[in-house]
């Protein structure tokens, strides 16, 4: 206890005033380090609060069923509830339908109807009404006995604005009625699901509203107690062939891994900025062990020990850590606000649906921000303490010091920097480890480490080969500032490589995401082409899972008789684990106005294959996930039809992270069933004329129609959606970058007062034999021109490795998809002199310090 | 001056406190060698007030550095207060720093950071003694040097008389049995030379202590009880006494 008092003491005396004699660099750090836990700890909680709420809903809503019937892209017709009952091993079962509703006169969103028994429903999930025991009990039989009643959850019916005995009208994607309030859910439970946003109506109120008559979504099984695997097989053999017993979880399990997989991804981009907040951390507690060598020498003189001095600068770090991280909760606070919303939306359009109602600060994030922020500048302070370790006790007596003795190690250290860029072929190579790319991220670090490791080595060969041409070109300041950065040693070094790390993540991102918008881009244009989409109402937040009435896709056609039609029908469904959506699509329509963008096969020998019927398509998502390519079959059951089909080719689609799989509808019909419209797109033939006035007429003539029953938007409205949310979702990388050039920019800066404070006797040899301040001003500049070319250069090459990484492995292992890649030459050559300004900037405080100090 | 004085006097020894034989020191630089000190024997008793002189580069900073336990010798043999400096791991220097040697530097070498009490009070905390004592010791030792009303002020408001004085309590919290100066009126007036070197004769006559001191300066000669003069690493002279 004593010796940490002294220590902490020390600390105070030594280091923590000296902070306070420097509080302006002092705060750019804290600030630097602050931004970076932010980023990285709001990031983590945003995507943990969606995760926590989805695994909430699924856990509510599977309840204590032990298996769940299904009928893959179809209902489960009610035909079966009496071999459940008539099977030994069934101890209960729930029958369940649920769809996505909005209330009318519109009142809030779509919210979440679930249709049960609310008999047979007892055992498997938790629900009940608010109010006396009694009186509860009889409106909750309301439900059965009164069609049209409905019960909401409190906040529902707060949103919505009505209470319990009030009648609303809810609006479904094939009907709209009136329902009586039966009561209001206490919040337990069932009333939990997707953050209370959902109500419950009989089950046989829910099919006369939906028209789903005599078929369910669902069926919830137990077993009797001693019930083997067998006997449920057995069950499994009685059903029919097209329905499958899956767990209960399976659904949650393959929703949860992809959430968190994206967790993953999100946070390893935002410790891109932790990583920047590193190098600042050390810049600064290099500078300090520097500028402080001569007290160091006392120190030890006095008789402190090696350790105790790494001890004061580990600490340093610690301290950095620890108040940046404590900074870093208003900062988190106000980012999570923004990420939180998008977070979950970019969950619900990739994934799976949430409802985020707010953050849920759990202990392990906490603990992992904290740790995570610790380490990284702790980590950031070790060399420096190292260096500090090595200060000779003897150095006190000097008068003045001549600076740390510098080390020629660059030959070993690029020995090891090519040995770690060339560990990064096979690491790239190699396949993700259950959909997480920790290959491809080792391989990342690598080349990070080894591109830094060769900074010393491009130094002195640049200093070597520069310097004599120099002298005649720029003089005498140009020729010294190449030769004393060619031997400056492993700080100088250490520095390059932060701003090498910095232009290369800037270079890569730009590359990567300029390469995502260009094949978005393409794909929407070409895949998301059209004039007018048109879909049920609320077809979308239901997964296209109910088709457009007859009445209306038999007269649609005669509405838009100058344009051609491409019907389509989606289907969620579930290859092993992996959710997808299988399209049956107006083929022959689409290949004339739209199209794909091709990964595998030719698309003009492959035309008529596709519109004959004779093949499908699957996305590159689906091809890399299931292993499906060209030649292989496609096997699945849909509504009740075995589909097998040849893979005829791959394409590029950005849709879902599942996949799909795209097939002809009218070929679909003929084989198998009829699958009717979830949505149709129009394409009006003549091009040349007005295509929005056209557009808005036939939106006109169909809302004039059908209004209240159809969803609609014009294509171009829906392209400029998918950029804007492309855009939204790369902001925050956008900051990041121009955060890491800024740090980068600050490393410089520290990097060359650092050499000024190391060799304050040389510059005032250099006055004394003759320079001029000028001289000396244009010395340092020159460092800094070599110092920022020797990073920019580096930086530049291992970025555009850096963004090949991040586009073919990164993007496939963890998403599925790869882009096309392209440069944009723009914007890079727009930073290029960015980012020199920026660092030449940077040298001005050393010039300042350097004349100062004479 | 305060005519109280803190300082605990150190019992007498028959051995002799700095005994050295062949004492080398040479430094590698480029394909050759410089030498520092080379082949130097010494024998000073306990409670000598010690006067090493030269012109520059003659060695006696390699001297007192080796003998401070800063640096180490690269040949002969070094023994100060029973510490064998010249055998490999033969001592702990860091504790042999704290515990043995008290350091006076030319430019004083106060920690900026820390106020005068502080700065006194830094060795004998280094050396985990309780701060509570270290305090009333250190508070003893300015007030002897005069130094009372500067306790609070930061190395930058004091004078170099002041400094200097400061780094003599420093060097004398620990109560070692050696106190070495290194140039310690370099950067002073005579005046403030005068009254440094004094004080350095004070300790040693009233507690025994021995003090080595090196210098350009004649202001400690006639306080001196050992003369010596180094020229080019080694000694020019027999050792004068008296």
């Amino acid at each position: 206890m004593p010796r940490l008092t002294f220590f902490l003491r020390l600390f105070l005396w030594f280091s923590v005033r000296h902070m306070r004699r420097h509080l302006g660099r002092v705060l750019v750090v804290l600030f630097g380090i602050a931004l970076g836990a932010a980023v990285f700890t709001s990031v983590r909680l945003s995507v943990h609060a969606s995760l926590q709420s989805f695994m909430r809903s699924m856990d509510f809503f599977a309840g204590t069923a032990e298996k769940v019937l299904v009928r893959p892209g179809g209902h489960v017709p009610e035909s079966v509830m009496p071999s459940l009952l008539a099977h030994p091993a069934v101890k209960g079962f729930s029958p369940l339908l649920t769809t996505y509703v909005r209330v009318v006169p519109a009142a809030g969103g779509a919210f979440l109807l679930v249709g049960i028994d609310p008999l047979l429903d007892q055992p498997f999930r938790a629900w009940r009404l608010r109010g006396a025991r009694a009186d509860a009990s009889e409106r909750w039989l309301d439900l059965i006995r009164e069609p049209k009643t409905v019960v909401l959850t409190e906040p529902l019916a707060r949103e919505i604005g009505t209470v319990s005995g009030a009648r609303v009208t809810l609006d479904h994607s094939c009907s709209r009625a009136e329902f009586r309030v039966a009561g209001i859910l206490v919040p337990e439970g069932l009333a939990l699901v997707e953050g209370g946003r959902v109500a419950l109506v009989d089950i046989a109120t829910f099919q006369e509203f939906t028209g789903l008559l005599g078929v369910l979504d669902r069926i919830d099984i137990r077993f009797k107690a001693k019930t083997t695997q067998k006997e449920i097989e057995d069950l499994a053999g009685k059903l029919p062939e097209e329905l499958e017993l899956r767990s209960p979880s399976a659904a949650r399990d393959s929703g949860s891994a992809m959430i968190r997989a994206y967790q993953l991804n999100l946070s390893v981009l935002s410790f891109a900025s932790l990583f920047v907040g590193m190098f600042l951390v050390y810049s600064l507690v290099a500078l300090n062990a520097a500028s402080r060598r001569r007290e160091l020498a006392i120190l030890r003189a006095l008789g402190a020990s090696p350790r105790l001095l790494f001890n004061l600068y580990m600490a340093e770090g610690a301290l950095f850590g620890l108040c940046g991280w404590l900074l870093a909760i208003p900062l988190g606070t106000l980012l999570v606000k923004y990420l939180l919303h998008s977070v979950s939306q970019t969950i619900s359009t990739l994934f799976v649906r949430v409802h985020v109602e707010g953050l849920a600060l759990s202990p392990a994030e906490v603990f992992i921000s904290f740790g995570v922020t610790l380490f990284v500048a702790v980590a950031a302070a070790f060399q420096p303490a190292r260096e500090a370790m090595g200060v000779a006790p003897k150095e006190a007596m000097e008068i003045a010091h001549s600076g740390a003795p510098h080390r020629r190690q660059a030959g070993r250290l690029a020995a090891w920097a090519a040995g770690c860029l060339i560990a990064c072929v096979p690491l790239a190579l190699m396949p993700g480890l259950s959909g997480v790319p920790l290959p491809g991220y080792i391989a990342i670090l690598l080349l990070f480490v080894g591109f830094s490791l060769t900074a010393p080595w491009i130094l002195e060969n640049l200093g070597r080969a520069l310097a004599p041409l120099l002298r005649r070109l720029a003089g005498m300041p140009a020729y010294l500032a190449a030769r004393y950065l060619r031997d400056s040693g492993a700080r100088t070094s250490i520095s390059v490589g932060a701003l090498i790390t910095a232009v290369a993540l800037f270079t890569a991102l730009v590359v990567m995401i300029h390469s995502f918008r260009q094949t978005v881009e393409l794909w929407v244009r070409q895949t998301v082409s059209g004039d007018l989409f048109v879909t049920t109402k609320l077809g979308q937040v239901n997964r296209f899972r109910f088709p457009i009435p007859e009445e209306i896709t038999a007269r649609l056609p005669a509405l838009a008789s100058g344009a051609d039609l491409v019907p389509s029908r989606r289907y969620p469904l579930s290859y092993g684990d992996l959710p997808y959506e299988f399209e049956a699509m107006g083929m022959e329509e689409f290949l004339t106005h739209g199209g794909f963008v091709w990964l595998k096969g030719d698309a003009e020998a492959l035309r008529p294959v596709l519109v004959n019927g004779e093949g499908l398509l699957i996305s590159e998502v689906f091809a890399y996930r299931t292993g499906l390519g060209p030649g292989d079959t496609f096997r699945a059951w849909i509504e009740g039809s075995r589909v097998e089909l040849p893979v005829a080719g791959v394409i590029r689609d950005y849709r879902t992270d599942g996949g799909v799989v795209f097939y002809s509808w009218r070929h679909f019909k003929e084989r198998f069933h009829d699958p009717g419209w979830s949505g149709v797109r129009f394409y009006f033939r003549d091009r040349g004329a007005d295509i929005e006035g056209k557009t808005a007429a036939l939106r006109e003539a169909i809302i004039s129609r059908w209004g209240e029953r159809l969803d609609m938007i014009s294509g171009k409205e829906l392209r400029e959606a998918v950029l804007r949310i492309f855009d939204e979702t790369f902001a925050i990388t956008t900051v990041l970058l121009l955060i890491a050039l800024a740090v980068a920019a600050l490393g410089i800066t520290t990097t060359l007062t650092v050499l000024v404070l190391e060799r304050a006797r040389q510059l005032s040899t250099l006055l004394a034999v003759g320079a001029s301040f000028r001289q000396v001003r244009s010395m340092i500049c020159w460092e800094a021109a070599f110092l920022v070319a020797a990073g920019e250069a580096a930086g530049l090459l291992c970025g555009f490795i850096l963004s090949y990484l991040l586009v073919f492995v990164i993007n496939r292992q963890s998403f599925g998809w790869t882009f096309l890649y392209t440069v944009d030459g723009g914007a890079l050559a727009l930073s290029v002199p960015l980012i020199v300004l920026t660092a030449l900037a940077a040298a001005l405080p050393a010039v300042r310090k350097a004349v100062g100090q004479r | 001056m305060n005519p109280i004085n803190p300082i605990n006097p150190i019992r007498s020894s028959p051995e002799p406190l700095i005994l050295a034989r062949g004492l080398t020191r040479s430094y590698a630089v480029g394909d050759g060698a410089v030498i520092g000190i080379n082949a130097v024997d010494l024998n000073i008793p306990a409670g000598e007030m010690v006067v090493l002189k030269g012109n520059s580069g003659s060695g006696k900073s390699t001297l007192l550095a080796l003998l401070a336990g800063m640096d180490r010798p690269t040949g002969g043999e070094l023994t100060v207060a029973g510490h064998t400096l010249s055998a490999p791991g033969g001592v702990d220097f860091t504790r042999y720093r704290r515990e043995v040697v008290g350091m006076v530097f030319q430019s004083f070498n106060l920690l900026p950071t820390l106020n005068v009490l502080e700065n006194v009070c830094l060795p004998a905390l280094l050396a985990q003694k309780p701060a509570a004592a270290v305090r009333a010791k250190a508070l003893e030792l300015l007030e002897w040097l005069g130094l009372t009303p500067r306790l609070k002020h930061n190395p930058a408001q004091l004078s170099g008389g002041e400094m200097q004085r400061t780094a003599i309590a420093r060097a004398l919290i620990n109560d070692p049995a050696l106190i070495l100066a290194d140039e310690p009126t370099g950067n002073l007036d005579s005046r403030n030379g005068r009254i440094v070197i004094d004080l350095l004769a004070q300790l040693n006559r009233r507690s025994g202590r021995t003090v080595v001191v090196a210098t350009h300066s004649d202001l400690a000669d006639e306080l001196a009880t050992v003369r010596i003069r180094l020229r080019d690493g080694a000694i020019a002279d027999p050792p004068c006494h008296g």
